[in-house]
């Protein structure tokens, strides 16, 4: 009788560490699955090239262009984030709600090619690929990577990171790149002609083998300016505590 | 790192002369640290507020030896002057009350334009003297009024931002405050070469510009 007993309460006591690691388990695997669900994710159909906007404060920011008309955004991030989005003709406005908890929100977003982008984000980096529309970009605390952009107008403003810009420039087109802590790395086609004025506060300006090529040039110790073939679009990059470098294609 | 080697380098890492490396210790041991933090922010407005410091006047005796010299260099120039003082010695001061108002009148735009003369003077930059070598010809100079504009928006978002950072979560608050200081850092630079070269274009637009960045940053976390 005492043996029976002792023996139902090892099994008993067998039995239940299987199941609280399996409870735990499925806990950890539903935990992780609900933080990987989009918390946001919407599909828009501008008539006409579109202006969207993009508030983010804590998380990265993927833009990549696509041949469909449709616009689709997807946010993945903690739970309490709030997500929202308001649509006013063709102008279209994706934020996140601020918080004093520094919650992360990421961003991937499908775009046609000619969409306009207004990116404002406080930390996380920000990534915009095949865009012929305007770009602004103005954040924190983010490393910007633009790649394959043919923009009429970009202006890039960061307080902290490094900005790369891997495109074309347009006839009469304006862009403009500051970061006052990290590197601008810029990198063109050899034969797209531009008006420079790139100054450094602290640091080098390289302009590689476009600086044999620069005409009217002026120099200062912490400036360079000058017309390259037989300018056209207006290319200023600023860096406070960062290089400035311009590489051809 | 401690709080003693900290508070050592944090002079160098406000003057940007640090490695990367010891760089990176500070900023995580200020992240931490309130009392090295309080350091830091008083050594960056001793640093500030040095820049703005009055120039030294010259001593009295120095404007009589100038003008002795330059009497002996351009005696043609001081002659008339000269001879107007000593006839001046034997004039009879009989005003009458026209008289007595043009000289009170010329007095008052005498002093008037010493003491525009002497403001514009006294600051720790000359901001509005000489062209701006700038390459950007579309550039404005940076005034007085301007930045005194700037600096008071400073202040109150300032404030209005360091009520709220207690609050914050601590990842934000280092954001925040790694930020802050690099455009600290470079209002620092752009003051020195600015003292170097006060009619230096590119160091006005490159402050302006770094005042602006400021005020973007303090607008953005002071929504927190």
């Amino acid at each position: 009788m005492v043996d029976k007993k002792s023996h139902t309460r090892r099994a008993t006591t067998n039995f239940s560490i299987p199941i609280c690691l399996c409870i735990f388990f499925l806990f950890a695997v539903a935990a992780i699955a609900a933080d990987s669900q989009p918390r946001f994710e919407r599909t828009y159909s501008p008539q006409r090239p579109a202006h969207l906007t993009i508030s983010n404060v804590n998380g990265n920011i993927h833009i990549a262009s696509w041949d469909k008309k449709t616009i689709h955004a997807r946010a993945t991030g903690a739970p309490y984030v709030v997500v929202e989005d308001k649509v006013l003709g063709d102008d279209i406005t994706i934020s996140t709600k601020l918080n004093i908890r520094l919650g992360r929100a990421d961003f991937d977003i499908l775009v046609p090619s000619e969409t306009s982008l207004t990116i404002k984000n406080f930390v996380g980096n920000i990534d915009v690929r095949g865009i012929t529309g305007h770009l602004s970009v103005h954040s924190i605390d983010s490393d910007v990577r633009l790649v394959k952009v043919n923009s009429p107008a970009v202006d890039v403003v960061v307080t902290s990171g490094d900005i790369f810009f891997d495109g074309e420039l347009q006839e009469g087109g304006s862009y403009s790149l500051q970061s006052m802590k990290g590197d601008l790395d810029v990198t063109l086609p050899s034969a797209t002609p531009f008006n420079l004025n790139a100054r450094a506060l602290s640091e080098n300006i390289n302009l590689g083998s476009f600086l044999s090529s620069l005409s009217g040039t002026s120099r200062g110790p912490k400036g360079v300016a000058g017309t390259y073939l037989r300018g056209g679009s207006r290319l200023t990059l600023t860096a406070y505590a960062g290089r400035i470098l311009l590489h051809k294609k | 790192m401690v709080c003693k080697q900290c508070q050592e380098l944090l002079s160098e890492y406000i003057d940007g002369a640090l490695e990367l490396g010891e760089q990176v210790n500070i900023e995580r041991h200020l992240c931490d640290c309130e009392p090295c933090r309080a350091v830091r922010d008083d050594l960056l407005q001793i640093v500030h507020f040095s820049q703005q410091l009055p120039m030294q006047a010259p001593s009295t005796a120095l404007w009589p030896r100038i003008s002795s010299d330059l009497a002996e260099l351009t005696p043609g120039f001081w002659s008339r002057p000269l001879r107007w003082l000593v006839s001046f010695r034997t004039l009879n001061f009989n005003f009458s009350v026209p008289q007595l108002v043009g000289a009170a009148a010329a007095l008052a735009i005498v002093i008037s334009i010493g003491v525009i003369v002497s403001r514009r003077d006294s600051g720790p930059v000359q901001l509005l003297a000489g062209p701006a070598p700038s390459a950007n010809s579309d550039v404005k100079p940076l005034s007085q009024t301007d930045l005194q504009q700037l600096e008071k928006q400073i202040t109150q978002l300032s404030v209005a931002v360091e009520q709220r950072k207690e609050s914050w979560d601590p990842e934000l608050r280092t954001a925040f405050e790694r930020n802050l200081l690099y455009i600290d850092q470079s209002l620092v630079e752009c003051r020195h070469h600015l003292n170097d070269n006060p009619s230096d274009g590119v160091s006005q637009e490159l402050m302006l510009n770094a005042y602006r960045e400021k005020v973007r940053l303090l607008e953005g976390f002071e929504k927190f």
